[in-house]
């Protein structure tokens, strides 16, 4: 049964990492937005109907941490993923997104995790 | 008790008994003179008597002389009455002198005078010239009456004598008794003051004994003192923790305290008055050649201390003790003055910082770390976003027939990989160390710092302006050098705030010859980092460069810019730090000298 497609909006200052990301989930049937930094994602959050984010950390001037906290305030059901290079993450950081995983688990993660937070199935 | 006081007793001691003696004098003369008056009195009295009988002589020769004339009637008889005629008359008045004299009455003698001129002329006369006449004078009454006159003329005279005698008695009885007076006065002076005199002396004496007595003890307590506070001094200088040498203006050996005879390896007693530099041998810890002993600078003052640093750079002196084993140390000089500001000797202190050195080396390992653990979330990042791209793109060429996305994954993937290896051999570059000094090319030694510090940088908004001389080169420690240029970079993006720049400017710096002979020959160069943060208070800026000082609180371990000036010093370079917080033009610049060298690049 074909379903509507899912809304996702990706927001990385990685180029190559944002491109290949957007790449691999509108071939896993997602209609995919991208931002390069947290303003601009932010302005997409609001006049798109965005079904879940996939947010890095890691970004000058404002991080995945400062945009998620945005996104709570704006539509706190809209579900978070966040990714980060770095190993460890804050809890003041992860309070704000529903997963957060590592970069550089793999596209099979990244897309099984994103599918359960949509489908309401947490892992 | 001053000299002064001490001669005005001598003084007193010797004038007293002096003045004493004088008062005794003058009331001996004083009593002689009142027994002269008494003799004199006798002799008068003597005279007097004397005069008297001579008187009734004279008068009884008149008398024989008037009875013989009287009965022979021959003028011969009548001569002794002539004879007596003439000194009766001055004896007479004589007599009455010295009786007036005498305070005796004159007049006795007036009636002395008065019986015998009646006797006179009432029998003595008219019987010389009855006589004469040849008248018969054998009148039994006339006759009687004369007698009867002429015993009271001798009577007279007896009774003066008798006055006489018993002045001069009562005259010798005074002067007896002023002789007993004088001698009982002399008896009572002389005790009085002898002892006056001696309680006098004794009590002077006294005096000086107990001043002496106490100057005496005055000197002794002053010797204890002394010795105390030697003994003091010497505990002291035996006890403290650092070496101490002393030796006198010829450069000999006068002390060593316990931690001297350990760290020289010469007892006090072997070393002493031994010259400087052979108990304190000093090398340079780089050349190894000797050092000049401290006394070589004499006369000249004030010393200066030996240039040395906090002992990060091998730059100390080096003790050479007498087992020959080499202690680096540190120390000072200084000269001591006799009373008149002379030189008198000079004091060497220096310690042992061996134990210094391995602590410092421990912290430039412990900041080695933390220059390596601030990098490595720029690590982290710059390997797991090129990896997770690679991995997608793996995922993508897995599942994907198209041969012309296959070519463009490929070629994204290679790409994200060059970033990787990139990272990764600026890191490694960071620990690689080699064991002698290489030449080093400046620009690519910054670039792959500024590419570890890019991330930083980006996140932190800041943008970077550089300016890099072609081929500048210095000869170095690959590594420490690029310790240096992180810890200032990132000093100067941590001070920076979003939207500054940062500018990196390397320049050759060309030493000017006064007299060129072929060409100038670039002597270095020199690394600016310029910011435009708040700048640093002008109080901090002396404390920049101690250990432990930082303005990071507990992000900073306070040791970037102690290690980065040890480094550079080491290198043979400089570095200096000038600051602006003016709020219309503030920021920090740091330059960095390092020297040419002599490597060769490979």
């Amino acid at each position: 049964m074909p379903l509507p497609r899912r809304l996702v909006l990706c927001i990385d200052d990685e180029v190559v990492g944002l491109q290949v990301r957007k790449i691999i989930l509108e071939r896993a049937g997602y209609a995919v937005l991208t931002a390069p930094d947290g303003p601009s994602g932010l302005e997409i959050f609001a006049e798109h109907p965005v079904d879940a984010v996939v947010l890095d950390y890691a970004m000058p001037g404002m991080d995945g941490g400062q945009v998620a906290a945005a996104m709570r305030t704006k539509k706190p059901e809209v579900p978070i993923l966040l990714l980060s290079a770095y190993v460890s993450l804050t809890p003041d950081i992860t309070r704000n997104v529903d997963l957060y995983m590592t970069k550089g688990e793999g596209a099979p993660i990244l897309l099984q995790k994103l599918n359960g937070l949509l489908t309401g199935e947490s892992n | 008790m001053n000299l002064s006081q001490l001669n005005r007793i001598l003084l007193q001691t010797l004038l007293i008994p002096v003045v004493a003696l004088l008062f005794v004098a003058g009331v001996l003369a004083l009593q002689i003179r009142k027994a002269e008056v008494t003799v004199a009195h006798m002799q008068a009295a003597s005279d007097n008597i004397s005069t008297a009988t001579r008187i009734g002589q004279l008068i009884v020769n008149e008398e024989n002389a008037i009875r013989g004339f009287q009965l022979t009637g021959d003028n011969v008889f009548l001569q002794p009455y002539s004879a007596a005629q003439k000194p009766l008359g001055g004896d007479l008045a004589r007599l009455r002198k010295g009786l007036a004299l005498q305070d005796g009455d004159p007049r006795m003698v007036d009636d002395l005078v008065l019986a015998h001129d009646t006797w006179h002329i009432a029998f003595a006369e008219p019987i010389i010239q009855a006589t004469h006449n040849g008248t018969d004078t054998r009148d039994t009454g006339l006759n009687l009456r004369a007698k009867a006159q002429m015993d009271h003329v001798i009577e007279l005279i007896a009774r003066i004598i008798y006055a006489q005698q018993a002045q001069r008695a009562e005259a010798a009885r005074i002067w007896r008794r002023q002789v007993n007076q004088t001698l009982e006065i002399l008896v009572a002076l002389a005790l009085l003051i002898g002892l006056a005199v001696g309680i006098n002396a004794r009590n002077r004496l006294h005096q000086v004994s107990d001043a002496f007595q106490k100057s005496l003890e005055a000197v002794r307590n002053n010797a204890q003192l002394i010795y105390e506070s030697e003994q003091r001094l010497r505990t002291m200088l035996t006890s403290i923790g650092e070496g101490i040498i002393v030796c006198d203006r010829s450069g000999k050996v006068e002390l060593l305290n316990t931690v001297a005879e350990q760290l020289t390896g010469w007892t006090l007693a072997t070393a002493i008055n031994e010259p400087i530099d052979k108990i304190f041998h000093l090398v340079n810890e780089r050349t190894r050649e000797p050092l000049e002993a401290p006394t070589a600078s004499f006369p000249q003052l004030p010393l200066t201390p030996r240039a040395q640093d906090g002992g990060l750079i091998a730059n100390n002196p080096i003790l050479i003790s007498r087992d020959g084993s080499s202690i680096p140390i540190e120390e000072s000089e200084a000269p001591f003055t006799d009373r008149e500001g002379k030189l008198a000797g000079i004091v060497i202190v220096f310690r042992d910082i061996s134990e210094q050195r391995r602590a410092q080396t421990a912290l430039l390992a412990t900041e080695k770390l933390a220059v390596a653990g601030r990098l490595a979330a720029t690590l982290a990042h710059e390997i797991h976003n090129p990896l997770d791209a690679v991995s997608n793109l793996l995922y993508l060429l897995q599942n994907n027939p198209s041969p012309e996305e296959n070519a463009q994954f490929l070629d994204l993937a290679s790409k994200e990989l060059d970033r990787v290896s990139q990272i990764s051999r600026a890191m490694l570059g960071m620990y690689r160390e080699s064991k002698e000094p290489v030449a080093v090319n400046v620009q690519e030694m910054l670039e792959s710092i500024l590419l570890l510090l890019d991330v930083q940088m980006r996140y932190a908004q800041l943008s970077l302006h550089t300016d890099f001389a072609p081929g500048a080169t210095v000869t170095g420690y690959p590594a420490e050098l690029r310790q240096v240029f992180i810890n200032l970079l990132t000093n100067a993006a941590e001070s920076s705030k979003p939207g500054n720049t940062i500018e990196v400017r390397t320049e050759i710096f060309v030493e000017r010859r006064r007299f060129p002979r072929k060409e100038s020959r670039s002597t270095g160069v020199i690394i600016t980092i310029t910011d435009t943060g708040a700048g640093i208070p002008v109080d901090t800026l002396p404390r920049l460069f101690q250990p432990f000082f930082t303005t990071k609180g507990e992000q900073g371990t306070g040791l970037g810019l102690w290690v980065s000036q040890g480094i550079v010093q080491k290198h043979g370079g400089t570095i200096t730090l000038t600051s602006e917080t003016d709020p219309d033009n503030h920021g920090t610049t740091v330059a960095v000298f390092l020297p040419r060298g002599s490597a060769v690049p490979a």
